[in-house]
């Protein structure tokens, strides 16, 4: 059995997940992942364009605006994780953390844009990180170049849903991506835009056969949103520490709940 | 709490969410205690199935190595050191499946379908030396190679999807352009935009070509009108063509050039409703190499522009970009016939290369017909290398 108990929904969809997944044609799944990936590629279109612009910043040695623009540009990077983070190689280049090194936040090879966030933050200074923002231009630059390339396997497209939620679940609701800036609710804004991006594509597919799966989806969407907007700040949202233990303990509920349920989405799908 | 007791050892319970319990400590405290009592609630469920235990320490993975047979597996990752970790199951540079932020004491199920190859897996922090993973062959993954599943064709199948609707976007506007030019009259402008339309329409043309209505108004021949040039159902883009360059003038080309825009428009939507099946990819490349072998390169399309090389060098980007998605699957089925295609491409790539000068390509009525035969053999012979690709992966 599955060990889902405490949410009633959850169990529900579960009570179905393991079943028979009502015949969905495979080929009917060639005209999502065709535009997901045409939703990828202009969200790394948008990347490029946004760190070039937060390069320059963090270059001219402007602190207040390479922090302003830092959540803004990371948006697209966190939308479309799920395919940015088959590459490992640029996945570290761009978004390691500290604790992924030796000698952490002291560690030379600490890179990309936690290194930037580090400096910005802790230190109130651009210094040093000409050649670490260079470097981070360069590897969004060659992650839009190796996507473009890329046959999106499906089975990753219709699992970035879960990985999406999983990312929050794990990285996010700890506060532990953004932990000099505080920017945390940018980002989950963003995975979570990510992941409900994938839900729409497929959703023709199986919202007749499984509607029991994706009201239960939708409600806990809707969840997230309703929390996430009581935070809103401007285009933005405030720092993750006015984020209320009330409010943390529903989202991580409705996060968590939506990572086990999308996890179900690729068997549904005939992907597993 | 120790960290006997934090362990989740419930069975195919996914403990990915266990690393909740010690996220945030202070930050998550109400959270973390319900992870916990989930974690109580798994520790006394059913016995996983055979799950690959591999123990993350301080520096190394324990064991660091595997040998596997293809198929599903499942790992088991513990991690005894001291830091959060992540772990991957890699291909080259590319992620094959990972876990994230395993938390110290923690462990995490992880299953993936692998097929036969070697894998590098990661061990803590970035700078441990990495594991490997040797995946064997199989039953299932030996019949699987020479005929793969359906599934194996969706990505191809998207990407060039995916292809269709960027070319198709191009071919939009380039046609958007060209009406544009035509209605303020500048003949030079109209010239460059017709050229520039052509490009991508070239490039999809093994597809749309089946779109019958479409192709018949976009690009009718006026060899195979009963009255030629004079004849009302010579649309188009050949009759811009021999407006602009056989009349010199964009006179009267206006009406066309509209409805050039609105039938490529409506291509654009077909294409995208249009749902290809996996045969399809070689089956248009295949249909497309033919046609230029057998009496495209010799006749020529482009009386009035002879601009037909740079076309032929886009229908051969189409031709490659549908023909090369199939062939990850068959250079795992039939090596042979992937070799075969790529020496077909280049065979053909080098005979169009030999009468380029620079970034362009001479006046089409420069070719004589030794020239044109020896380009249409490069192309007859392409077809030959493509027919192999569906029979090579069960498709036939």
């Amino acid at each position: 059995m599955k060990p889902n108990r405490l949410l009633a929904a959850t169990a529900i969809t579960l009570a179905t997940a393991g079943g028979a997944h009502a015949g969905v044609d495979a080929l009917d799944l060639v005209e999502p992942v065709a535009e997901y990936k045409i939703f990828v590629t202009g969200r790394t279109a948008e990347l490029v364009e946004g760190v070039d612009a937060f390069v320059a910043a963090v270059k001219a040695g402007d602190v207040e605006k390479a922090k302003a623009l830092y959540p803004v540009v990371r948006v697209p990077y966190e939308q479309i994780e799920p395919i940015a983070e088959l590459f490992s190689d640029l996945d570290v280049a761009i978004d390691s953390r500290a604790d992924d090194y030796e000698q952490a936040e002291a560690d030379p090879e600490f890179p990309g844009f936690h290194r930037i966030e580090y400096g910005l933050w802790e230190k109130g200074s651009t210094e040093g990180l000409d050649a670490v923002a260079d470097k981070l231009s360069a590897d969004v630059h060659d992650l839009h170049g190796r996507i473009d390339g890329l046959t999106f396997p499906p089975e990753k497209v219709v699992g970035g849903a879960a990985v999406l939620m999983e990312e929050v679940a794990l990285t996010k609701i700890s506060g532990e991506e953004n932990r000099y800036s505080r920017t945390d609710l940018w980002d989950f804004k963003a995975n979570f835009d990510g992941a409900y991006k994938i839900v729409e594509l497929v959703r023709p597919l199986i919202e007749e056969t499984e509607a029991d799966f994706v009201a239960a989806v939708d409600g806990n969407f809707d969840k997230v949103y309703a929390i996430l907007e009581k935070y809103e700040d401007g285009d933005g949202y405030v720092s993750y520490l006015k984020l209320t233990d009330a409010d943390r303990n529903v989202l991580s509920a409705a996060v968590n709940t939506l990572a086990e349920d999308l996890s179900t989405l690729r068997g549904k799908l005939g992907l597993d | 709490m120790t960290a006997t007791e934090k362990r989740n050892t419930g069975a195919a319970a996914p403990s990915r969410l266990m690393p909740l319990a010690v996220a945030g400590s202070a930050l998550l405290a109400a959270a973390a205690a319900g992870a916990f009592y989930y974690a109580t609630q798994t520790a006394t469920g059913p016995e996983r199935g055979d799950a690959h235990k591999v123990v993350v320490g301080e520096r190394t993975c324990d064991p660091a190595d595997f040998a596997l047979p293809a198929g599903r597996a499942t790992f088991e990752i513990h991690n005894a050191s001291s830091r959060p970790i992540e772990w991957e199951i890699l291909d080259g540079v590319m992620v094959v499946e990972e876990r994230e932020n395993i938390a110290p004491g923690f462990h995490s199920l992880l299953t993936a379908k692998l097929k036969p190859g070697s894998y590098e897996i990661t061990c803590g922090l970035l700078s441990n030396p990495r594991g490997t993973l040797t995946v064997t062959p199989s039953a299932q993954s030996e019949a699987e190679r020479a005929r793969p599943p359906i599934t194996a064709f969706i990505g191809p199948l998207s990407e060039y999807k995916v292809y269709l609707a960027a070319q198709s976007g191009l071919l939009v506007k380039a046609a958007g352009m060209l009406e544009e030019a035509i209605r303020a009259g500048d003949v030079e402008a109209a010239k460059a935009a017709w050229l520039a339309a052509r490009l991508p329409y070239k490039r999809i043309e093994a597809v749309t070509g089946r779109i019958a209505d479409l192709e018949n108004a976009i690009d009718p021949l006026p060899d195979y009108l009963e009255k030629r040039e004079q004849d009302p159902a010579f649309t188009g883009f050949h009759r811009l063509e021999y407006g602009l360059w056989g009349e010199g003038t964009a006179g009267g080309l206006a009406p066309v050039a509209q409805r050039l825009s609105g039938d490529v428009a409506a291509l654009k939507d077909r294409l995208k409703a249009l749902k290809l099946q996996p045969e399809e990819l070689a089956g248009t490349a295949l249909r497309q190499a033919r046609r230029l072998g057998e009496g495209q390169v010799r006749d020529g399309e482009n009386a009035y522009a002879a601009s037909d090389l740079a076309e032929i060098v886009a229908s051969l980007e189409g031709m490659e970009k549908s023909a090369m998605l199939l062939k990850p699957l068959v250079a795992e089925a039939a090596p042979d016939v992937a070799a075969g295609l790529e020496k077909g491409f280049s065979a053909a790539r080098a005979a169009l290369d030999a009468h380029r000068a620079g970034e362009t390509y001479p006046p089409y009525d420069r070719l004589d017909a030794q020239a044109r035969e020896a380009l249409a053999a490069s192309f007859r012979a392409l077809a030959e290398a493509i027919s192999a690709l569906n029979p090579a992966i069960g498709l036939e």
